[in-house]
């Protein structure tokens, strides 16, 4: 059956598909329109850099007007991730808007890697080791790209 | 804009009584999904108090609702009065403004039939998807809100196959599928009109929020549910080419004498309305809304 959700989750593929930004992949389960795997890799010279992180989108009749539940499967350690892989982050939360299709979901995500919110930590560890001990912090990040190559 | 707070508050101290709260064995474990999950849950129960759009309803339903409050809004009240004869409240969810919109001209399309206004927003409309595009918006993230605005506005003109009725205008003002695409679809253009005159907008933007026009689109226009301030009403207005009359409903009051209700009507910039070009002549709005600090309802002339 095709819905208004599953029509715009088709074009989202497509454009994944024809026009994908660099260093993140994804595509619907199969026979499963409403239910994505996506892969972000870690931005080059960062500590994120070499990692495969995994994550699953889902979504509802809703889309776009409501934004997917996204969460990542690889074991990660950032600020603005809780330990069940569900990820803090404006525009999957309160700022939601149509305007953010697949591509631009999975490019936001991988810019916070980078780019933690102090304000809002959803692991207090990472956040505090964040911003009072740096080089810890990057080891633990190491180690998450680590694990992200081995964990399935 | 923080209106909205004072409401949210409210209802979460009536949602602990109602709404189940899942117990949690530690804070930590209260995440995002939780709140969102709470948060939609009091919308939820909000929504059933007010359709989205209600009946239409006589000026003294709005005198009942301050009966014992303040006498200056009273006394307003009774002056609008004069003016106008009714009233049809929206559901204070952050949208009142563009779904006050919605309702208002589909439902002066669907009364005076005007074909020609209907050619004319549709070039506007035409016009709001080249700014989008130059904007740098991908087609089909905006299209599908396009396409049901324009369905609408072709299904209130009678006589085709598609043709509605004033009842099934409601109907469908209530129905989420079709109104929230719509407000979603006025969303696009104010925030694709903010950003086109980006120089034209940027003082007024910080005059409210210490904002960049672009944070302002993302942040207060963009996203479903924010409350909608002058600037927003200037942009759709602007890019829409429909002037709008606010009537505000609030305790100020002009010094000595007799009250007196203010209204601002927004005037499309540059209006390229052929009687424009006189000067003298005023273009007058066909829609009015009724502002009270913080939410606006539809009023209706006498």
């Amino acid at each position: 059956m095709s819905t208004p959700a599953r029509k715009r989750l088709m074009r989202d593929f497509k454009r994944l598909q024809q026009d994908p930004p660099a260093g993140i992949s994804g595509a619907p389960q199969d026979n499963n329109i409403m239910l994505w795997n996506a892969v972000i890799f870690g931005p080059d010279d960062t500590p994120w850099d070499g990692g495969t992180f995994k994550l699953t989108l889902q979504f509802t009749e809703d889309y776009p007007n409501k934004p997917p539940t996204v969460r990542f499967v690889s074991r990660m350690f950032h600020p603005n991730i809780y330990a069940d892989g569900s990820i803090c982050l404006d525009i999957l939360q309160n700022q939601w808007s149509p305007i953010y299709d697949v591509a631009a979901i999975l490019t936001s995500i991988q810019s916070l890697l980078c780019d933690p919110n102090p304000n809002s930590p959803a692991n207090s560890e990472a956040a505090r080791m964040f911003s009072e001990n740096k080089r810890e912090y990057n080891r633990r990040v190491r180690e998450s790209v680590e694990q992200s190559w081995t964990a399935d | 804009m923080q209106n909205q707070d004072g409401v949210q508050v409210d209802g979460e101290v009536e949602s602990a009584t109602s709404v189940p709260i899942p117990e949690f064995d530690e804070w930590a474990n209260f995440g995002d999904q939780d709140i969102m999950q709470q948060h939609s849950a009091i919308r939820a129960e909000e929504a059933e108090k007010i359709p989205f759009l209600g009946d239409k309803e006589p000026l003294s339903s709005l005198a009942a609702e301050y009966q014992s409050g303040s006498a200056i809004l009273l006394e307003k009240i009774k002056v609008l009065g004069e003016q106008y004869a009714a009233i049809r409240r929206t559901r204070g969810d952050g949208n009142c403004f563009f779904r006050s919109f919605m309702f208002s001209y589909l439902e002066h399309i669907l009364e005076s039939q005007d074909q020609s206004e209907v050619d004319r927003i549709k070039a506007n409309v035409e016009q709001c998807r080249k700014t989008l595009q130059s904007l740098g918006y991908a087609d089909f993230t905006f299209e599908d809100f396009f396409a049901l605005f324009l369905e609408q506005l072709d299904s209130v003109l009678q006589g085709n196959e598609a043709s509605i009725s004033h009842d099934e205008l409601i109907l469908r003002s209530r129905d989420q599928s079709v109104s929230d695409y719509v407000v979603m679809f006025f969303r696009f253009v104010t925030s694709g009109e903010i950003r086109k005159r980006a120089e034209f907008f940027e003082p007024f933007i910080l005059g409210l929020t210490n904002a960049t026009v672009e944070q302002f689109c993302k942040s207060s226009v963009e996203p479903m549910g924010e409350e909608s301030d002058h600037v927003h009403i200037t942009a759709l207005s602007d890019a829409l080419g429909v002037p709008i009359r606010v009537v505000y409903l609030d305790r100020s009051s002009c010094d000595t004498g007799g009250v007196s209700v203010n209204h601002h009507d927004f005037i499309p910039a540059g209006s390229d309305l052929p009687n424009a070009s006189g000067g003298s002549e005023k273009v007058s709005p066909f829609i009015t809304l009724l502002y009270r600090p913080g939410h606006y309802d539809i009023l209706y002339p006498k």
